[in-house]
């Protein structure tokens, strides 16, 4: 065994730092900025453009579901890399943004409770203001949005916050507040939610919140000592929400802002004057059927839509609103789908109201943009068409709209596309300038994939059959090959390990490097997309928009739930994959559908949908969906329950049928039963019905404390098992403790966190902590692997002595029986086996350095090297944790002889925060929900695919990379060395032959 | 070769015919007639001490590998308990020793075999056999010496960790899916 000890030090002893040269060789960063938030008018994507630059370099700027505040580059550029994001705490929404000169402000946090103000074009943090607590008892928390506006006034920084739904406040460029008015109101039914502002006057628009009252209110305001002016309120004939309500202002000091909605068809109107006395007005004309915010608010504008719903532009003019334009053939029609308006601006502040629709004729996307102030005061329409991809990027769901290059009769629109896959699109009139994939932000689901071998090395399929001359010609083919071969050895001889990078490898054919280190990640999101990415650079290889099969008419979403790679390289042909997902229809009808792609190239396996159009799936169960599995072995058939606890096979094929027929009364499951707040875990296993399908049916239920909820089912990874024990330095084994059934479960409930280590097919437990928690609220995170179960939690409890609050790393390893040599033999004992709890654990806590996001181990192809653990820390890092430090025999004393034969080493409680095992370089890859471990080829490496709001990869080699040369290896030395040897040999061959005849000669 | 052209006639120095037989013989030289006279009794006597010496030598070669032990003791200890070049060479040499001397041991206990040294029960295994059987066991207590030394430095596999890389489990009867 001692040859074993000493392999096992010259794997400890490599230095696991990531070298500078191997940043972005074996790692790649994606960062995004998560899907733009469109649904309100508060946060959606809108154009900037800076003062003294060319029109061309505006800034677009966009608050995102991923709760990011974010500015892509500069149109000019035709990437789309991010100029700067600001990621705001998970509980601290951000509702509201407006740029303003060059700053822009956020509110953010429930009803506006911190102000924040950054450069615009650096998006450096210049102020941050907490306005009130980040709780509020004044507005229900659907009410997200609401009760918030910002807004200026002319030649000055200050800011006009209104938060909570009732504070109005003037803060400073240097964060003091000059005044703050607080509604005398304070009822919860009056929400303030609309300002409006002139240099001398503040106008605070408000409406009852209930559905049943329907007043406005108005209030005015000094903007100079914030003192109340005057109050009113106007009495509504139908209720109205806050998007009913536009307040129209505008830069000129001759027109007086308005306020506009819309009642009964007619467009009403009131001024706003500081001792608001003026009645509502009405705008002459047709009926109305809606009032459209194009966000020219305080440029005056807005759309309105008629009984055929054409558009209709109204400008603030002087004592009254005016109709300037209306969109021809704008009006409801089969012909192409509901117009989007949309208003945006130039360098010189003159608005532009765009309007942009799907035409089903020509199956394009049309644009018409409408200038006012062009010719001469006539106003100006320029039209176009632009190829929106339809079938990859979903339908538009919002646009921002920028103008540049304006003359006298012509103008050059910039669109930003926001699609329902949430990808963002920079149009140049009919020219895409650049697609960023924001969509990647929301992955669910994600899976390696290996690839195939290149062709040229690639085995012939033997044919026992095939004659003489058949062989002979078939070797004199490959043999025509045999340069590119030689090529390719030399190249791979003198390239290394790293030669498979993104750069060599980006534009070859889909096939694997020489260690495995290229896959396809197959991964899908919530918003209906499915893509399969390059894991050595994270580049798009394909994706395709998941269908919506019969609720395409009504609309709906697909969620993914689960992925499954169904057939491998090794089973033969391409890789496949199946994605397990549900389909919740605008109705609310659930329903289940599998999607069947090629990994490789996206197509869909079962042939129904073609390349360019959208991935149908099949609709397996029309219901929801309880659990998805996959058989194991050779089949990997997925099986799926639905809500009757009934079993569907996929694919449907008489050999996985089979399959699951022989397997059946083998299988156990566990599910959560149970309401939301009770749940429990419950066995299954399954009954086969003669008739029908079988069902399973309850075998056990957990039984956990009432309030205790399910936070997370962790099962183990299925990799194989190296080594069955653990040696110590007596030579003795400690049994690890395998049982397949395992599964480890997080809880929660009031005052404890819980972690258990479950068998699943009895449901005993075999392992069971608890921990203190701060009101239900559970930090905590579990991985676990072969017998090692490790957790991260927050320590709340500090009643002793000598104990602190704090982030602890528990390790913990089950052991068979109760000492060294005890041998159950617990991966093959039946579950009905008494022997099965007779299990140690063996634990050790430690102090952890970070907050972290997710946990995972690494994995490799046997299960050889060391499993590390991989962690995403809260600041944006993915760290590694070696196991040797993580082992809980550390001694507590000076290791002995024995004990150091076993590389146990002294316990120390605070685990390193080593530098040097930061796998993320010094990017800031942020929350990060998921990480994705997969073996490579080579048994040292393992690779690592994080997701979240970033996707971030790279490989590690827990271990050190020791079935590969190093890169230091002098190949030169040995190459020479042996040439120099045969040279050698050569030059005395000639020399030993003739002494050897002399000898004879002369004897 | 060239046979000698002189003899040298050593019969005339014969005690019978010589006038020189009549000179007394010098001081200490007994009467080889004398001598002659005893010749049975005094040639036994020596074959008999012959065998004696020829005994007590079989024995000493039966217990020579133990009257090295202490040395090799000694090299054992100075050479450590890693597993060294050096190390390794004398555990070797104390391992394969003793089964060299025994797969020899009729060869070299053959010039000690009782009897003349063409008689064929010379290389018999019956022959001297309890010195060969004291040969075996020092050679075994070498051989032990050996093997403690193995264990100590860890290369005997006796602990079930040696033995775990050969054991295999096989598929568990129910299988859980997740």
């Amino acid at each position: 065994m001692r040859w074993l000890h000493f392999f096992g030090l010259t794997l400890c002893s490599t230095v696991l730092a990531l070298y500078e040269s191997d940043v972005g060789v074996v790692d790649w960063h994606h960062p995004l900025v998560g899907v733009p938030l469109t649904s309100s008018l508060n946060t959606p994507p809108t154009f900037h453009s800076i003062p003294g630059r060319p029109p061309t370099e505006a800034l677009l700027l966009t608050a995102t579901s991923s709760n990011v505040l974010a500015c892509t580059a500069h149109l000019s550029l035709s990437d789309s890399g991010t100029a700067w994001r600001f990621i705001f705490a998970p509980t601290d929404h951000i509702i509201h943004y407006q740029q303003h000169r060059d700053i822009v402000v956020s509110l953010s946090g429930p009803g506006g409770s911190t102000l924040r103000t950054f450069d615009c074009l650096t998006g450096q943090l210049i102020l941050e203001k907490r306005l009130h607590a980040p709780h509020t008892d004044h507005l229900e928390s659907d009410d997200v949005g609401l009760g918030a506006a910002i807004a200026f006034i002319p030649e000055s920084d200050d800011v006009f916050a209104l938060t909570n739904g009732r504070t109005v406040r003037r803060i400073g460029a240097d964060g003091a507040v000059r005044w703050a008015w607080e509604s005398a109101d304070k009822s919860a039914s009056v929400v303030y939610a609309k300002l409006v502002t002139t240099p001398s006057t503040v106008y605070v628009i408000s409406l009852t919140k209930s559905s049943t009252s329907k007043t406005l209110y108005i209030s005015s305001l000094s903007t100079s000592t914030g003192e109340l002016v005057a109050s009113t309120s106007v009495p509504l004939s139908v209720a109205a929400g806050p998007s009913d309500v536009l307040a129209l202002s505008s830069d000129a000091a001759t027109l007086i802002p308005r306020v506009v909605w819309l009642e009964a068809g007619t467009i009403l109107s009131v001024a706003l004057v500081p001792d608001l006395t003026e009645k509502h007005t009405s705008v002459m004309g047709s009926a109305y059927t809606r009032i459209v915010d194009i966000g020219l608010q305080n440029k005056g504008h807005f759309v309105a839509l008629t009984m055929n719903d054409t558009g209709r532009v109204l400008k603030l003019d002087v004592d009254k609103l005016k109709v300037i334009w209306e969109f021809t053939d704008s009006g409801k029609s089969g012909r192409h789908a509901d117009s989007l308006y949309i208003g945006g601006l130039d360098r010189d502040g003159f608005p532009y109201i765009g309007r942009v629709f799907w035409s089903f004729v020509v199956r394009k996307a049309s644009a018409h943009v409408y200038a006012p102030h062009l010719a001469a005061g006539q106003g100006l329409v320029s039209g176009f068409t632009f190829n929106f991809d339809t079938e990859a990027h979903g339908i538009i769901s919002h646009v921002a709209l920028h103008t540049a290059y304006v003359k006298e009769v012509d103008l050059l629109p910039y669109l930003a596309l926001t699609t329902s896959t949430g990808a963002v699109q920079l149009w140049q009139g009919d020219i895409v300038q650049w697609t960023r994939e924001e969509g990647l932000s929301r992955l669910q689901v994600a899976e390696m994939v290996e690839l195939p071998e290149q062709k040229i090395t690639a085995a012939h399929t033997v044919d026992e059959r095939d004659t003489f001359v058949e062989r002979i010609s078939r070797q004199l083919t490959d043999a025509k090959e045999l340069h590119l071969y030689m090529l390719n050895f030399v190249k791979r001889f003198v390239a290394g390990p790293n030669a498979s990078t993104q750069k060599e490898i980006a534009f070859d054919s889909l096939t694997r490097d020489a260690f495995g280190f290229r896959q396809v990640i197959v991964t899908a999101n919530d918003l209906g997309k499915v893509y399969g990415l390059d894991s050595t650079s994270g580049a798009i290889l394909w994706n395709r928009v998941l269908g919506l099969g019969w609720a395409a008419q009504i609309g709906g979403q697909v969620i993914p739930s689960k992925l499954f790679v169904v057939r491998t390289i090794a089973d033969g042909g391409s890789p496949e994959a199946v994605l397990v997902a549900q389909r919740r229809a605008s109705n609310g009808l659930v329903d289940t559908v599998l999607f069947h792609v090629n990994a490789l190239t996206g197509e869909d396996v079962l042939g129904k949908s073609p390349a360019d159009e959208v991935l149908q799936g099949v609709d397996l169960i029309s219901g929801p969906l309880l659990e998805a599995y996959q058989l194991p072995g050779n089949h990997k058939a997925v099986i799926l329950l639905d809500e009757f606890r009934q079993v569907y096979v996929y694919p449907e094929t008489p050999a996985n049928e089979r399959a699951l027929a022989k397997a059946i009364g083998k299988l156990n499951v566990v599910l959560r039963t149970g309401l939301p707040g009770q749940r429990q875990l419950t066995g299954h296993q399954f009954s086969n019905a003669d008739v029908g399908r079988p069902t399973a049916f309850a075998t056990w239920a957990s039984s956990l404390p009432a309030g205790e909820e399910i936070l997370s089912v962790i099962p183990r990874p299925s990799g194989p098992v190296a080594s069955l024990g653990k040696v110590l330095g007596n030579r003795t084994t400690l049994y690890k403790y395998l049982n397949p059934h395992l599964v480890a479960v997080t809880t929660a409930s009031p005052d404890t966190c819980g972690v258990y280590v479950i068998d699943a097919a009895k449901g005993s437990i075999v392992y069971h902590v608890s921990i203190a928690a701060k009101q239900g609220r559970c930090d905590l995170h579990a991985t676990f692997v072969e017998n090692w179960l490790a957790y991260v939690y927050w320590e709340e409890e500090y009643q002793w002595v000598g104990q602190t609050k704090g982030r602890r790393l528990v390790s913990v390893e089950l052991y068979e029986g109760s000492k060294p040599d005890d041998k159950t033999r617990s991966s093959e004992l039946s579950s009905h086996s008494n022997k099965t709890l007779a299990v140690t654990a063996i634990e050790q806590s430690y102090i952890f350095p970070h907050a972290i996001t997710s946990i995972t181990t690494t994995s490799t192809k046997y299960g050889i090297s060391t499993k590390d653990i991989i962690v995403a820390n809260e600041n944006g890092q993915i760290q590694s944790f070696p196991r040797l430090f993580l082992n809980p025999r550390r001694t507590k004393d000076k290791p002995t002889a024995e004990e150091q034969e076993e590389w146990l080493v002294q316990y120390d409680p605070v685990l390193p925060d080593d530098a040097h095992r930061v796998l993320s370089h010094n990017y800031h890859v942020a929350n990060i929900r998921h990480i994705l471990t997969a073996p490579a080829l080579l048994e040292s490496t393992s690779l690592v695919f994080a997701y979240g709001l970033d996707l971030f990869g790279t490989r590690v080699a827990p271990s050190g990379t020791f079935d590969v040369l190093s890169e230091t290896f002098n190949k030169a030395q040995l190459v020479f060395t042996i040439c120099g040897l045969a040279a050698a040999i050569m030059a005395t061959r000639p020399m030993v032959r003739r002494k050897r005849l002399r000898e004879r000669w002369y004897q | 070769m060239s046979l000698p052209a002189t003899t040298l006639d050593y019969v005339s120095l014969g005690t019978s015919n010589s006038k020189r037989s009549k000179l007394p013989p010098p001081p200490g030289f007994s009467e080889l007639a004398k001598a002659q006279s005893h010749s049975k009794s005094s040639t036994a006597a020596a074959l008999g001490s012959l065998e004696a010496l020829k005994v007590k030598r079989a024995w000493d070669f039966a217990i020579s590998p133990v009257k090295s032990l202490p040395m090799q003791a000694f090299m054992l200890y100075m050479s450590g308990g890693g597993v060294q070049i050096f190390s390794m060479g004398i555990v070797a040499m104390l391992l394969l020793s003793p089964f060299k001397n025994v797969s020899a041991m009729n060869t070299a206990f053959a010039p000690f075999a009782p009897g003349p040294p063409s008689s064929p029960s010379t290389k018999s295994l019956t022959t001297l056999p309890l010195q060969k059987l004291a040969y075996l066991g020092c050679n075994i207590l070498t051989l032990a010496l050996g093997l403690w030394k193995c264990r100590s430095m860890g290369l005997l596999p006796t602990g079930t960790g040696d033995w775990l890389a050969f054991e295999t489990r096989g598929p568990s009867p129910e299988i859980s899916l997740f």
